[in-house]
């Protein structure tokens, strides 16, 4: 759904050109899109992201996990994981997305490169239920307690359904929502259309 | 509890709340046992009246506040502590232990995480105690209303003896608050504890309700 | 994990005087929990220990007591319904979630174009105001936790003066959702300049005594002075951003490094310290107040006194940004913070994440560094790495 591009990405003594122009000879083609200047967004196939981020971290100045985060794209039945990857010598951050199947989701862990990456692996273990195999606390409750439903971030998951299930109403509140408020009482034109 | 004034109808301390049936089997003891000193009270009606009084008014006068910052809401209590609010002067302090305290300010919003161990910490406290709930996702959820981990009513889980409203209430509506509860002590109104007592029974069963993974005792001594 | 059973605890053997026969359990070891009901802990998070005498053999942080599922719940709102609830993410310091929302959404919106100067100005003051208003708070809550109870009554007063700006310049006190989409809520009210300055008269007069009550005072140099290290070599394998970063000599600041806002037109300093221990820490945050106050005053000089503050808005009811992905950050007073934010073309935020900086201070860094600290510095360690709970779990 994203326009991928790197026309406005200027060549001529760009960090962010150079990394991009390195990658894409030793792994190949990714599509980029450059979202500003110190921003550069790869997408990278699940079986490259390891060597990517190895070579990253050992022989580039993008050093630092700024980020681990999953996206929920419910209709293609993926999960969009997230690496935020930093280089504070030279102030660019790098996107790196995998795209993981959403029935069997799971990924490697990049714990033996980023000592904190084992955090948010067990948060989008226990947020999204992604299986990050050899990280360390994989199930370990983080913030949820005694949780039985589906994992709640998950885009399928209902929240109000679940609020209204398990946490009662004080009587005499009948609904929330503000249109429904306003048009009973202001008369129904007074508010949108 | 304040009878509804329809005179003072911004009054929240007033609204019905969710109350427990009667009848419920105490599991405590809910008599004068509780308190320290409890057996040398005289037997004549009148004066066991004016020695409650004076109990009464010795017990609105020196509130120790529980140091657990449930939520947002604790970051007005440092302030209201410090010169320019300054608690102290209404005989307000804050009380390290649950065991030290007789009020517990529940500031904001529960998750069902926090009141495994609110309810904990309440109930270790010593007889008689007082709860303040602060913010108006106390009373109704406010703006989590719709979110999976917080817990919408909480007198369905814990007896609340003043409500402050706002988002978040200012040390001001605070020190209001505060009065209100001195006020319902002397007059020996608010019996909040009291209450939770005679129906532990049915706030177990709510409780039990929203935290899944049960483990605490009967009743945390 | 969940409250203890006493009877299953390693350590309570020791009180009977009969040890488990078969268990591995050291009888020396005691297993303590530290918070979420305990006066030194930082809001509402809890650390569980395990204790020989008084030193720590090995600790884990227990978080997830304060969320709400702030994410979720954005999901299912409109882009305008959302600042409400990033102003709570982190409750002491709620601008710059404010703004972080407010500027993904208008790069992906293409709105950032339109915001006008005087409305960049505002934000930058707000911001500084907020970075001010919490250092002041940290500075008195760090001596707080050594059982100093005389600084921390002054900061928390001269940080109340500054929170009446805030409610004159917003109409809240500690929550202020000021800044808005193409700028911010309302102009500067007459004679707020003036005001502000006389508070950063005060603030800056009573310095010297805090200095005499808390970096000169000898008592807190013995508590602080190589107390609770944080290895340089973490810095990368962790993350780590802010004062925790600056106290290892490090000159990094989002607003140096990747200017917003006005802050590329403003003089100020990136303050450092050697030693990366708590005092090194406390001592970063001291120099960032007089910082602050520097930046105010720059901006209530050079900020002009005509013009928008808002840009003209579309519908806020039906608005509707392009599918997109970004990343935004921003220096907070505890390092950087950032929103992932992914929009997709339809009138809801797709998906938002928050980076903060207590993720990794709270949970990584300082569960490597509890072996070996003695249970006394614990409290004035996690104030030093400022562990915000709200911000980790959300």
């Amino acid at each position: 759904m994203f326009d991928f591009n790197h026309s406005n990405l200027d060549e001529n003594g760009n960090p962010g050109a150079e990394i991009v122009s390195r990658i894409h000879d030793r792994f190949g083609n990714f599509p980029v899109h450059v979202q500003k200047p110190d921003l550069i967004r790869l997408n990278v196939p699940q079986t490259d992201i390891i060597p990517l981020l190895s070579w990253l971290r050992t022989e580039t100045p993008f050093v630092q996990l700024t980020h681990l985060t999953a996206i929920d794209w419910l209709e293609e039945d993926e999960f969009e994981l997230v690496y935020l990857i930093t280089a504070p010598s030279l102030c660019i951050s790098l996107m790196v997305c995998i795209r993981v199947n959403r029935e069997k989701a799971e990924a490697e862990s990049v714990f033996n490169l980023w000592l904190q990456a084992e955090t948010y692996e067990q948060e989008l273990h226990e947020m999204f239920g992604i299986h990050f195999p050899g990280s360390p606390r994989q199930g370990v409750p983080f913030i949820l307690e005694g949780w039985q439903d589906m994992p709640p971030m998950r885009r399928d998951f209902d929240t109000v359904e679940y609020c209204n299930r398990t946490h009662p109403e004080r009587p005499g509140r009948e609904h929330h929502d503000s249109r429904i408020y306003v048009g009973r009482k202001f008369g129904e034109k007074g508010y949108l259309k | 509890m304040r009878k509804f004034d329809p005179d003072r109808p911004w009054d929240l301390t007033t609204l019905p709340t969710t109350m427990a049936p009667k009848g419920s089997k105490p599991h405590a003891p809910t008599d004068d046992r509780c308190f320290l000193g409890a057996g040398d009270v005289p037997a004549a009606p009148k004066l066991q009246e004016a020695v409650a009084t004076i109990k009464n008014w010795f017990r609105a006068s020196s509130l120790n506040v529980l140091a657990f910052g449930t939520g947002c809401g604790a970051i007005e209590l440092r302030p209201l502590s410090t010169s320019r609010f300054d608690m102290s002067r209404f005989g307000i302090s804050g009380a390290p232990s649950p065991r030290q305290a007789n009020v517990f300010i529940i500031s904001g919003y529960l998750s069902t995480k926090t009141l495994k161990r609110v309810i904990r910490s309440y109930e270790q406290m010593p007889n008689p105690k007082w709860v303040v709930a602060l913010g108006s996702c106390t009373i109704n959820g406010g703006m989590y209303w719709d979110s999976y981990n917080t817990i919408k009513v909480l007198d369905l889980y814990m007896p609340v003896d003043v409500y402050i409203t706002g988002c978040m209430p200012r040390p001001e509506a605070l020190i209001a608050g505060f009065d209100y509860l001195m006020q319902d002590i002397k007059k020996g109104e608010a019996n909040g504890w009291h209450h939770y007592l005679e129906n532990l029974e049915w706030y177990r069963d709510n409780q039990k309700k929203v935290i899944t993974d049960w483990d605490l005792p009967n009743y945390s001594w | 994990m969940s409250v203890f059973d006493y009877n299953t605890q390693p350590g309570f053997d020791l009180i009977s005087e009969t040890p488990n026969a078969g268990t591995t359990v050291d009888p020396k070891e005691v297993q303590l929990w530290f918070g979420p009901q305990h006066p030194g802990i930082t809001g509402n998070m809890s650390v569980q220990l395990w204790m020989e005498g008084d030193s720590i053999k090995r600790g884990i942080t227990h978080v997830g007591y304060l969320h709400r599922g702030f994410e979720k719940l954005m999901e299912r709102r409109k882009f305008i319904q959302s600042f409400p609830i990033v102003c709570r993410m982190c409750v002491a310091e709620p601008d710059t979630t404010e703004y972080l929302l407010a500027s993904s959404l208008e790069e992906l919106s293409g709105l950032d174009k339109e915001v006008p100067e005087k409305a960049q100005w505002l934000r930058t003051l707000i911001m500084e105001m907020s970075r001010l208003q919490v250092t002041l708070m940290v500075l008195g809550g760090q001596v707080g936790t050594m059982g100093m109870g005389t600084a921390p009554n002054w900061t928390y007063t001269l940080r109340d003066f500054l929170l009446d700006s805030f409610e004159e310049l917003t109409g809240g006190r500690v929550y202020h959702m000021y800044i808005a989409y193409g700028g911010v809520r309302r102009d500067l009210t007459k004679g707020f300049a003036q005001r502000l300055e006389a508070t950063l008269d005060l603030i800056e007069e009573r310095l010297p005594y805090l200095d005499d009550l808390i970096l000169n005072s000898a008592v807190f140099q013995a508590r602080t002075k190589g107390v609770s290290v944080v290895p340089t070599e973490w810095a990368d394998e962790i993350g780590i951003t802010g004062p925790t970063l600056r106290a290892m000599g490090v000159a990094s600041d989002v607003r140096r490094d990747y200017p917003y806002l006005k802050y590329p037109e403003l003089d100020f300093d990136i303050c450092t310290a050697e030693g990366s221990d708590i005092y090194a820490r406390t001592k970063v945050r001291r120099d960032e107040i007089s910082q602050s106050i520097h930046i105010i005053r720059q901006i209530l000089q050079m900020m002009p006194h005509e013009g928008a503050y808002c840009a003209k808005l579309p519908n806020m009811l039906t608005w509707t940004i392009p599918a997109g992905m970004t990343y935004t950050r921003a220096e907070s007073s505890r390092g950087e913070m950032g929103f992932v934010m992914v929009t997709d073309g339809s009138d809801k935020i797709r998906r938002v994440h928050l980076r903060g900086p207590s993720y990794t201070n709270a949970v990584t860094i300082l569960e490597r560094m509890l072996p070996g600290m003695n249970i006394a510095d614990l409290s004035a360690t996690m104030v030093s790495l400022q562990t915000c709970p709200p911000e980790i779990e959300r």
